[in-house]
């Protein structure tokens, strides 16, 4: 965003009458301005001030602060750190000399302009995301003994880990941390639903719990109850834009449903869905939900779900249509059911890991409903192997990638797409195994996550978070 | 605009040449630093706007000071500086209380500290006793020494004392005087770290009781105005004195008793209330048939027991056979936990509303800490802001209040508190934990046989360890 003007001769930021300096600058005329910051001086254009937003410190300068005899608005603050900022409104980035600081003096003295986020689109966009350069750069230590359990991120980078009755939560920056304790005893599905506010839910223990961490307590805890008001643990949570949506099942396992919340009316309850009593041996209803999914493009919700039985995992994947409570169209899972199963919007297709083979497999989601069935991207005669090569492997799809960690190992799927070769039957998916030699390896994954320009990973036994990124965007 | 000084306002501007460097600021910011600050001084003149003030000072470390007082905060380039050249420097301009706030640990929350340091005494490392200063300050025995560490953890001197070794040090407020014991000499002793001299002694004498000779201070608590110490006699019998601060003669003596069970052996542990005006003293023994022990507590002034329990003998009977191995007393919340021997776990009782059973046995979900109690020999516990700091063996683990929506509820109920451990594996082989104390935002742990003191902290920063 370089603040070029319309009318006056301002090119390259610089101005015509710099040389009148010690003239009264400030008629309205000229857009050149001068301030004072800690007795330096600096000159730049309304425009450039302006791109700050109404209602800051600069957007009110010439009322406000106390001006000296010239006419020069004077700020009692740290003149290095304003040049930083100053070249943050001109360009959009921080300059290089910006790493001589800490970041968090950033932070701070853009708080005190009122330019915070700009400073945040800068340092931690999604748009930034750079797959194919994801390396390890950054490890989180977290405090105590217990390893995380689930994650949650925000868009701008902030990032929340659940590890025992905590969550620590860490900034966009992750310079900055705090932990909240909770009533669980271990935290199972967590989602951000703002960088303060989170939804939290364990599978053994009633109710999900709307927890404000800057203040640290619950807001909300939103339950469900079957007709024997029983207590209701939690399977899963997703997000659309407008609603919550909450997976429950009964205390006593014998029944499960699908909550919808207003995320914009104070969590009021919109509706239930693919509620599910068990009456005798009907396996497929006694499944509940593990993982929800919003799709926006088709806006559906995929619910999926898998049990283990002593004929093997089978399982369900449901996608339903929240204004009619119906679903519309439904993916029985009896032979390799997904150890775990995400879904990509951009690319329009389900992907899976196997169960039993360990491969990846997708489902077009481009022409929904009809007979689809399973493409398998790997070794398809792993499909009936007892192994159980997928099992507690993860899937995770962030913009057009899938990332899939198997093991210890990150694998990154990507589609290539061949020109006007490239119809609905055959497309073409290829995998890269994700970072250096050095990163290669370690304990088994049990989460991944994105958030601003950063992928988070979680693993085993390891109180800790990894931070990959791209090298070129570390601060 | 004091002084006469009419024509000066806060929002003037005002030009300052340290060092040869530049500086320009507001009267207001100036001022920030407290009205009696050079710097606040300097405001008062008169400014002639084309002649800055010039103060012959590094002028990068005045940067980081006039930040503080634009800021009150540190910025990042206050690294480039030692904390002791930063509060030389601030004590220099007169805003040290400024640089205080700004260097002040956060609130201490268990789940979220990690050790920020250990102090290691140069000589006679292995700390045999210390006591805590509310400003986060500590004050260790080492061998015959006794070393002060600052709010900063700076080390501020240390004295050498006639004694070989001090087990027990209790400083004696407000002075800047340590009352110190050992549990082989005999009596109490006042030493003054303003220019480090034996103030006085005080031995337990008793002209009617001859066998009263050569008693041993075995703890030591200290109130508004008189220093309580626990002697033993080496028969046994014993008894808490009060010993006047301003005179350090002893005023009155208090729960004299034969020693002769375990019911009646001297208190390893004294605590003063406050807030209720209380003296409460607690003893534990182990034997062949487990743990034993008293707590018992006194009206200082009239010497009469307000309460007390005997462990085995009294609470319910299905804890019977599990005895407190360690008994600590929240002064500011007017708590007491105990955890039990035998079965590890950990009770809470109101002091304002005790009864013959207080206590509260708090329930622990935490999976990961199950069945952890099991062949645990050496138990500690230590209550401080609110939070239960336990010390089992080696590892360190913190019972935290759970917030409930909002309400300041106190109450002490089984599930309001949850159980996490603070430290991880490999800090808990560092030795068996033998002393915890709070002090200011820190916990101080002490292990045995190992040297130094560790320094537990609560820090916003994440402490993010980059990957080359």
């Amino acid at each position: 965003m370089p603040p070029f003007s319309q009318s006056t001769p301002i090119s390259n930021g610089f101005s015509l009458n710099h040389n009148k300096f010690n003239q009264t600058n400030h008629q309205p005329s000229t857009n050149a301005i001068t301030i004072d910051v800690g007795g330096q001086l600096f000159q730049t254009t309304k425009q450039t001030l302006t791109l700050a937003g109404s209602k800051t410190l600069f957007s009110n300068l010439f009322d406000s602060c106390d001006q000296d005899n010239n006419g020069v608005p004077f700020i009692d603050r740290d003149p290095e750190l304003f040049s930083i900022l100053l070249s943050l409104l001109r360009t959009g980035n921080l300059p290089s000399k910006a790493k001589a600081f800490d970041i968090q003096d950033i932070i701070f003295e853009a708080k005190f302009y009122g330019i915070n986020d700009l400073l945040v689109e800068s340092q931690s966009n999604p748009s930034q995301f750079e797959p194919f350069d994801l390396e390890k750069s950054i490890i989180l230590p977290l405090s105590g003994r217990d390893s995380p359990s689930a994650i949650a991120t925000t868009p701008n980078g902030s990032l929340h880990v659940s590890h025992g009755s905590k969550i620590t939560s860490f900034d966009w920056s992750l310079q900055k941390k705090s932990t909240t304790l909770t009533n669980f005893t271990a935290i199972d599905s967590l989602l951000a639903l703002s960088p303060n506010i989170v939804a939290a839910g364990a599978t053994d223990f009633s109710g999900l719990q709307i927890l404000d961490l800057d203040l640290g307590f619950v807001r909300q805890t939103l339950n469900w109850e079957n007709v024997t008001k029983s207590s209701s643990t939690v399977q899963a949570i997703g997000i659309s834009p407008e609603f919550l949506f909450t997976s429950f099942e009964s205390g006593r396992r014998n029944s499960n449903s699908i909550m919808v919340y207003d995320l914009k009316d104070d969590f009021k309850l919109v509706s239930e869905i693919a509620r599910n009593e068990i009456f005798g041996a009907d396996l497929d209803s006694a499944i509940p939900s593990t993982k929800l999914n919003w799709v926006p493009s088709v806006n559906l919700l995929m619910a999926s779900g898998s049990h283990s039985g002593p004929f093997g995992v089978s399982g369900n994947i449901k996608f339903w249509d929240i204004r009619s409570g119906r679903a519309v169209w439904e993916i029985k899972e009896n032979v390799d059911c997904f150890s775990d199963i995400t879904v990509s919007d951009a690319l329009l297709a389900v992907f899976k890991i196997g169960v039993n083979s360990g491969e990846v497999s997708y489902i077009d989601l481009r022409n929904l409903g009809s007979n689809n069935s399973w493409n398998c991207l790997g070794d398809t005669r792993k499909v009936n192997n007892g192994k159980k090569e997928g099992f507690g492997c993860k899937i995770e799809s962030h913009g057009n990638q899938v990332f899939c960690g198997k093991k210890g190992e990150l694998e990154l799927w990507s589609e290539v797409l061949m020109g006007s070769l490239n119809n609905e039957k055959d497309r073409i998916f290829r995998k890269n195994v994700l970072g250096r030699v050095k990163d290669l390896g370690g304990n088994r994954i049990t989460n991944v996550g994105f958030g601003g320009n950063k992928m988070f990973v979680t693993r085993k036994d390891q109180q800790c978070v990894e931070v990959w990124q791209s090298s070129g965007k570390r601060f | 605009m004091e002084d006469g000084l009419s024509n000066i306002t806060l929002t003037d501007r005002i030009k300052l040449n340290v060092g040869g460097k530049l500086f320009e600021t507001t009267i207001s910011t100036l001022r920030s630093g407290g009205p009696d600050s050079l710097l606040a001084a300097l405001s008062n003149r008169q400014v002639q706007s084309s002649n800055p003030v010039f103060i012959d000072r590094d002028p990068e470390i005045f940067s980081v000071l006039l930040s503080l007082l634009r800021t009150n905060r540190l910025p990042s380039t206050s690294r480039r500086f030692t904390d002791q050249e930063l509060s030389d420097e601030a004590s220099y301009y007169g805003i040290e209380s400024q640089l205080k706030s700004a260097m002040l640990p956060n609130p201490l929350s268990g789940i979220d500290a990690s050790v920020i340091a250990t102090i290691r005494p140069a000589s006679d490392g292995v700390v045999s006793a210390f006591t805590t200063i509310d400003d986060g300050s500590v004050w260790i025995a080492h061998g015959g020494q006794i070393s002060v560490y600052d709010w900063n953890l700076t080390h501020a001197g240390t004295v050498r004392t006639h004694l070989d070794s001090i087990t027990s040090i209790r400083q004696v407020t407000p002075s800047a005087m340590a009352a110190i014991a050992c549990d082989v000499a005999s009596g109490i002793h006042f030493y003054n770290f303003a220019n480090g001299r034996r103030v006085g002694s005080v031995e337990w004498t008793d002209p009617t009781d001859p066998r009263i000779y050569k008693a041993r201070v075995t703890a030591i608590a200290d109130s508004p105005d008189s220093v309580f110490a626990a002697f033993d006699s080496h028969h046994k019998e014993n008894s808490v004195l009060a010993i006047d601060k301003s005179t350090l003669q002893v005023t009155s003596e208090i729960g004299r008793q034969s020693g002769n069970s375990s019911k009646s052996i001297v208190p390893g542990n004294l605590t003063y209330v406050n807030d209720l005006g209380i003296l409460a003293a607690n003893a534990v023994t182990s034997g062949a048939f487990g743990f034993s022990g008293y707590i018992r507590l006194w009206d200082p002034r009239s010497a009469r027991v307000v309460w007390e329990t005997n462990e085995p003998g009294s609470g319910r009977s299905s804890r019977f056979g599990d005895s407190f191995a360690d008994v600590s007393i929240d002064v500011s919340e007017g708590t007491m936990c105990k955890i039990c021997s035998k079965s590890g776990d950990l009770a809470m009782a109101d002091l304002r509303k005790l009864s013959d059973d207080p206590w509260v046995y708090l329930r622990d979900t935490n999976p990961s800490l199950r069945n952890t109690s099991g062949g645990i020999n050496n138990s500690i516990v230590h209550c401080y802001r609110k939070q239960v700091f336990v010390g089992r063996d080696g590892g360190l683990e913190v019972w935290s209040r759970v917030a409930q929506n909002g309400e300041n509820n106190m109450e002490i109920a089984e599930e309001s508190f949850r159980r996490n451990y603070m430290d991880k594996l490999e800090d808990s082989e560092r030795g068996i934990i033998k002393k915890i104390e709070g002090g200011g935002e820190r916990l101080f742990v002490s292990r045995e046989e190992a040297e130094g003191l560790e320094v537990w902290q609560s820090s916003v920063f994440s402490g993010a360890v980059l990957v080359s």
